[in-house]
């Protein structure tokens, strides 16, 4: 019997009215989340003012205070990258809750090499930490990754199970072979200056030393091309000329950025934590976009996430892609822990007994955000907003930072099953085929 | 002359089909009736809704004379009527008692207190199995493993199965679709039996010429509306294929001889072994020529798809040799047996020819959106992807609001043809040809058809495997018949007879002797 | 299934292969050498080794009830990854249950009839709240047909933040002294049989629960229509449904039973383990109760002896542990993890799951 659904005709307002339903989607499942956060604080307390104090701290806390917003973005950072490392998972079929294992993982890397070298200059130093850190995550996902490939084994399951052998390993290594012998605490030793992540107020006296500033151009001359190659790709076809404007902007940089930062720079206070890792996780995120939407590569892995059997028909190979979407999960991942040592903490170190709580919220932004990278960047903010704000808000009100948790796994439950908030609030549900990928049935066997 | 059932005025809504449209239908006590329809003309939906499975709109049933409804399977086996799906329902890990008691299990007397936890009495339901499969000539081992069974075994099962629980009304749909020509007779037999010990039988079908073997009444239906009933005395088939198209059908397909030249695709004593270590393909040599069409009859299950999956590298190779325009492929990945010039339709659209979630533009690339002109090194070229998308939408006249619109939203008939559309779309040298035209309407085959003749006569040699004997004597030059993972024999299409291929299909060579 | 596994199957040969194997026969003879070290060296007699394989059933509790609840759970066709959390809830609420019950009863009955009753009034609350996240499961999962490995990990990261939060609010300090967690209870006669007697029967009740559930899930299972129905349910739900049966309604009580189940292995942690709940307490071992359930092939007996498997692993390393002081914990403590790894590698061949399992049911 031919299909039941046919295309359905579509008039432009019908699809006005169901992108409004879309974007309805997040923001009434937001809106749930809070409201019944807001009753268990009332339950718990016992006291309608303190639902409001509560509030209020939060949301001081996370964008009015001094510093408030800045300190939200460096919340936010770790979970951009770690949810576009669960994302990219998704996208494959694949379920990667060992981000926070990998973060750990990718953490310690980074904290070896940052102080393993000394005088080494920031335009390798830099790079080359970041590089170990992602290579680390990428070598504790692609594990678990090879034996899925190889021998089928449920990657839930085994990547859980690096998460504890990662928090087990690091607090070994921080304990004993890693450890700072200087420090009181234990933990590992400071990073060199030259390893660590750039923060804004910091960047006109880096900006001093010329191969930092040399970095800085090449780093615009690349964007700078890519940006070309992306708005004026016609009006200038030509490789030269676009290089061409691409050098040009990067020796302006050059010569021109140092002394006019010296001059006027927007980031003055010295205690103004938001670091370069920002930016660092945007460009990720415009990456992972463009790998999954706009190259081959990414093609492959959307189909084995969609339909592997159908895949294979295509010729892909789906060891291959396994393999290789767990390996870009966890350098992602890797790179997130990397960013937290050499940018958000105050030691520039890795403390024992370090815990972070990242890893599961992360698969709820990627999930509410649906694994869009953009999605992402808005939902990042949002977790990382309300995780800075909690502390404010403990402060104030005295009700304990884990109500934000269970106000984000509400957030989870409603963006996993938007069906139980049309449910709630009575929306009748389209009937779409969406590319949503089949993140695994049940345990792959026969 | 009571009538068994009776069904006036059904209607059915689907979103966006109108499934059943004011159906009126008439089973008579002991008659067996046939209800011809092609794919999506809403049989299935009418007997479903007669098992309870779904629901009518509009309209009553009336069983052995009293008007009821019929909300389930429950209330529908409660009034007599059995169902013996086209697609088994039986549970492989089960053993056949098992599957047979199911839903309505005989438990241990002294037990019967602790309810849905008492203990099950699987020897008194395997001794009335016997009985039964006496009474009514069923062969059945109430012990075995239903996985382990052959599937004209797991039909007889099935109708073990409605007998068990009393049925006197019984809905076969489409059983002869996995049964070789000796065994549908041997089906068409026990009905005949079934019927005459009282047993009201409504079977559907889409081959025209089953009805004419066994049925006492044939109904028609035709996009969801009940175009007529005959007696098979009054009817031909021009005129049921009429009825059933509502135009005149061309029943065979119309080509020209074929120019066998040289050969493209060479088989050297293949052997493959399926999922679970058999040798489903046993030493199986032939070879196909440029400009020729080579049918590969068979029951569905005697091999035919892992030398699909084996020549398309799919599937590893036991032993043997593949060989296409002269390249060894046989141990080749799936992409290089395509880059040498292969296309392959697969036989199960949804599974393996598309990516239902993503839309018709990619899918249209699915298989060479890594080379140029499609991809630039790593970047996909988007621009060049949809443009060979609009065009291809076109010549192949695919039914899609756009290029975005996700495959799953399109028909069977457009979701082929968009597979089609994606292999032809290359230079084939060589065209394998899986089931191409199952369950699709008559306007889909026809075209599909039309295309694989067009391919063969552009100078590409086709592989056909269908178990649509039909489509295989209209479509080949040649035919070979497999069978238990041997090719019996390879006929000429021109001299081939229904007879001698059934023969071969159920493993007779000679006269009498079986393989 | 098409799933990227199936898939792989046609081309890649999945008995384990032979440097996993490798691997687990290295463990098992460093770690033998090291407690045979221990036992010729006379440090760990015949009281030591009782008390290891003792310390082996004890651990194997929660993990045999979370691989029972998986078992439960995909027999009939849903994946249950939430059994970690279902555990957590329960250990938390079991504590609470245990504290605030022995207050409010201690006036009326007494220190130790109290304590008693506290004790089981909080196996029934952490059972209740285990169901609780079970139907939570259930519903989104069966009724809205969400995906279920997606819905289960809901339930893990709620069951994390909600014990997390009644912790910080209510039980983090200033606590009332509770009654403890249960007492050995010795089976009177049996427990005297050398050897095998203070293993086997000188445990604590919610052990000896364990062990009847494998028996009556294996009955259960096989020998009931409730049990066949489920089978069936969870291999070809169509079948079923062609025949009567209720799929939803069969898929609902099975998630339920397996959630209470998961319920006694979570107040084990809380009531029998140790007198004190910590956020995560956990550890992992309700996905090492998976692992189990899957190197168990999805059957009871099976998954008991993998939960063994796992349960002497964590306590011949805990042994070593103890007269070894000079390797860093950690290094064992990674062990059991690493263990899960590798059994689930395939080491023991193929395991196939319910043909139906994580399959959301449409009727058409």
């Amino acid at each position: 019997m031919s299909s039941a659904t046919r295309a359905q005709p579509t008039t432009t307002q019908s699809a006005l009215l169901r992108m409004l339903v879309r974007a309805a989607m997040p923001a009434l499942a937001l809106v749930t989340a809070f409201v019944l956060g807001a009753l268990i604080i009332l339950i718990t307390s016992g006291n309608l003012g303190t639902v409001g104090t509560a509030f209020r701290g939060l949301i001081y806390g996370a964008l009015i205070k001094p510093s408030g917003l800045s300190e939200s973005l460096v919340a936010t950072v770790p979970y951009i990258l770690l949810s576009l490392a669960v994302a990219v998972g998704f996208k494959a079929g694949l379920f990667n809750i060992g981000a926070e294992g990998q973060f750990y993982i990718g953490a310690i890397c980074a904290a070896f090499v940052g102080q393993a070298f000394h005088g080494l200059p920031a335009i390798i130093h830099l790079p080359l930490t970041l590089g170990a850190g992602a290579l680390g995550g990428a070598i504790w996902a692609g594990i678990p990754g090879y034996l899925k490939a190889r021998t089928g084994a449920h990657e839930v399951i085994s990547t859980m199970m690096m998460n504890y052998v990662a928090f087990r390993f690091a607090e070994y290594l921080v304990s004993f072979p890693l450890k700072d012998p200087l420090a009181t605490a234990v933990q590992t030793p400071r990073v060199s200056s030259a390893a660590e992540l750039w923060t804004f107020a910091d960047i006109p006296a880096r900006l001093q030393d010329p191969l930092n500033a040399l970095a800085v151009a090449l780093v615009m001359t690349f964007l700078t091309y890519v940006l070309i190659r992306w708005l004026f790709a016609r009006r200038l076809p030509h490789r030269l000329t676009r290089w061409g404007i691409a050098v040009a902007v990067g020796l302006i940089t050059f010569v021109g950025l140092p002394p006019l930062t010296r001059l006027w720079w927007p980031f003055p206070d010295q205690y103004d934590r938001l670091h370069t890792g920002l930016l660092l996780a945007i460009l990720a995120a415009v990456g992972v976009w463009w790998l999954l939407w706009k190259t081959t590569i990414g093609f492959e892995m959307r189909t084995v996430g969609a339909n592997p059997t159908a895949a294979r028909y295509a010729g892909v190979s789906i060891t291959r892609n396994i393999i290789l979407v767990m390996a870009i999960s966890g350098a992602l991942a890797g790179l997130a822990g990397t960013v937290e040592v050499l940018g958000v903490s105050i030691c520039r170190c890795l403390p024992l007994f370090f815990s972070s709580g990242y890893g599961f919220d992360s698969i709820a932004i990627a999930l509410l955000a649906n694994n869009n990278p953009f999605g992402i960047l808005a939902a990042s903010f949002l977790f990382g907003a309300m995780r800075n704000g909690a502390d404010t808000m403990e402060l104030y009100s005295g009700v304990s930072k884990y109500v934000i948790s269970v106000i984000q796994s509400l957030l989870l439950l409603f963006a996993a099953a938007p069906a139980v908030v049309r449910w709630m609030y009575r929306i009748k549900a389209e009937r779409r085929v969406e590319e949503e990928a089949v993140a695994m049935r049940g345990w792959g066997g026969g | 002359m009571t009538l068994a059932l009776q069904a006036s005025g059904i209607t059915k809504r689907f979103p966006g089909v109108l499934a059943n449209d004011h159906v009126n239908f008439e089973l008579e006590q002991g008659e067996i009736h046939a209800l011809l329809g092609e794919n999506g003309a809403g049989k299935s939906t009418l007997m479903n809704i007669l098992y309870g499975l779904y629901q009518p709109d509009e309209g009553q049933i009336t069983v052995n004379g009293k008007p009821t409804r019929i909300t389930s399977p429950h209330d529908a086996i409660a009034q007599g009527i059995g169902m013996v799906h086209q697609h088994f329902m039986l549970v492989p890990p089960l053993t056949v008692t098992e599957n047979i008691m199911l839903g309505q299990e005989s438990v241990v007397g002294a037990t019967q207190v602790l309810g849905g936890l008492s203990v099950l009495d699987r020897r008194s339901v395997a001794a009335r199995v016997r009985e039964l499969s006496h009474q009514y000539g069923l062969e059945v081992d109430p012990d075995a493993f239903v996985r382990d069974l052959t599937v004209g075994a797991q039909q007889r099962i099935e109708i073990v199965k409605a007998l068990y629980r009393a049925a006197d009304i019984l809905i076969l749909d489409e059983p002869t679709a996995v049964l070789t020509p000796q065994e549908a007779d041997e089906l068409f037999v026990i009905m005949r039996s079934l019927a005459k010990q009282g047993k009201s039988i409504v079977f559907i079908t889409h081959k025209l010429r089953e009805v004419f073997a066994v049925a006492d009444r044939i109904s028609v239906m035709r996009a969801g509306q009940m175009v007529g009933t005959v007696k098979p005395s009054e009817a031909t088939t021009e005129m049921l294929a009429e009825m059933m198209v509502g135009r005149k059908v061309i029943l065979t397909v119309d080509k020209e001889e074929a120019h066998p030249a040289e050969e493209i695709l060479h088989v050297q004593n293949l052997r493959v072994m399926d999922d679970r270590k058999h040798m489903t393909v046993d030493d199986v040599s032939f070879s196909v020529r440029a400009g020729e069409i080579l049918g590969v009859a068979g029951v569905q299950g005697n091999g035919q798809t892992e030398l699909t999956e084996a020549l398309t590298g799919l599937r590893r190779v036991a032993d043997g040799h593949v060989t296409i325009l002269g390249h060894d492929t046989t141990h080749a990945t799936p992409r290089q047996v395509v880059e040498v010039g292969t296309a392959h339709i697969p036989e199960d659209r949804h599974k393996h020819g598309l990516v239902l979630a993503f839309p018709v533009r990619d899918n249209l690339v699915l298989c060479s959106y890594y080379h140029s002109p499609f991809a630039k090194g790593v970047e996909l070229d988007f621009p060049v992807i949809e443009k060979q998308a609009e065009e291809l939408v076109n010549t192949f006249d695919i039914r899609t609001p756009s290029i975005n619109t996700s495959a799953g939203s399109l028909s069977g008939g457009n979701q082929q043809k968009v597979i089609v559309a994606r292999e032809l779309s290359r230079p084939v040298k060589l065209l394998i040809a899986s089931q191409p035209t199952r369950g699709l309407d008559v306007g889909s085959i026809e075209f599909i058809h039309q295309r694989i003749v067009e391919a063969r006569d552009k100078g590409a040699a086709v592989l056909l495997i269908s178990a649509e004997l039909d489509e295989i004597m209209s479509l080949s030059d040649r035919i070979a018949v497999m069978y238990k993972g041997h090719i019996l024999d390879t006929l000429d299409a021109e001299t081939a007879t229904r007879e001698q291929l059934g023969l071969l299909m159920a493993g007779v060579v000679k006269e009498g002797a079986h393989v | 299934m098409s799933t990227a596994t199936s898939t792989l199957a046609r081309r890649v040969p999945l008995r384990g292969t032979w440097w996993v194997t490798a691997l687990l026969t290295a463990f098992g003879l460093v770690a033998a050498w090291w407690l045979l070290n221990l036992i010729i060296g006379g440090q760990c007699g015949e009281k030591c080794v009782t008390d290891t394989l003792a310390q082996m059933f004890r651990v194997a509790t929660p993990i045999a009830c979370a691989a029972f609840c998986g078992v439960m759970c995909e027999r009939a066709g849903v994946v249950d990854i939430g059994i970690e959390g279902k555990l957590l809830m329960g250990a938390m609420v079991g504590y609470a249950v245990n504290l605030f019950a022995f207050q409010a009863l201690k006036g009326l009955m007494g220190v130790e009839a109290a304590g008693n009753l506290s004790r089981w009034l909080a196996v029934l609350g952490g059972v209740i709240a285990s169901v609780i996240l079970a139907a939570l499961h259930a519903v989104v999962s069966i009724e809205f047909k969400v995906n279920q490995i997606i819905s289960g990990t809901v339930v893990n990261i709620l069951s994390l933040g909600v014990t997390g939060y009644f912790y910080r609010q209510f039980l983090a300090e200033n606590l009332p002294p509770g009654p403890g967690t249960f007492p050995i209870m010795n089976i009177p006669l049996l427990d005297k049989i050398p050897f095998i007697g203070p293993i086997l029967f000188q445990q604590k009740p919610l052990t000896y629960m364990m062990f009847i559930l494998v028996f009556a899930i294996q009955y259960v299972l096989f020998f009931t229509p409730w049990g066949l129905r489920t089978r069936a349910v969870g291999e070809h739900p169509r079948a079923a449904d062609t025949l009567g049966i209720n799929v939803f309604r069969t898929r609902y009580i099975n998630v339920l039973v397996g959630g209470m189940i998961a319920g006694l292995g979570g107040v084990w942690f809380t009531l029998e383990a140790v007198d004190v709940f910590n956020p995560g307490m956990t550890n992992g071992l309700g996905f090492i109760g998976l692992a189990a359930m899957i190197f168990g092939k999805w059957s009871p007996f099976g998954a008991l002896l993998g939960a063994l498997i796992f349960g002497l692993g964590n306590s011949v390393t805990s042994t070593i542990s103890i007269f070894r002081p000079d390797v860093p914990s950690q290094i064992p403590q990674m062990l059991p993890y690493l263990l899960t790894i590798i059994v689930l590698t395939g080491v023991v061949g193929r395991a196939i799951p319910p043909a139906a399992d994580g399959e959301p049911y449409e009727k058409q």
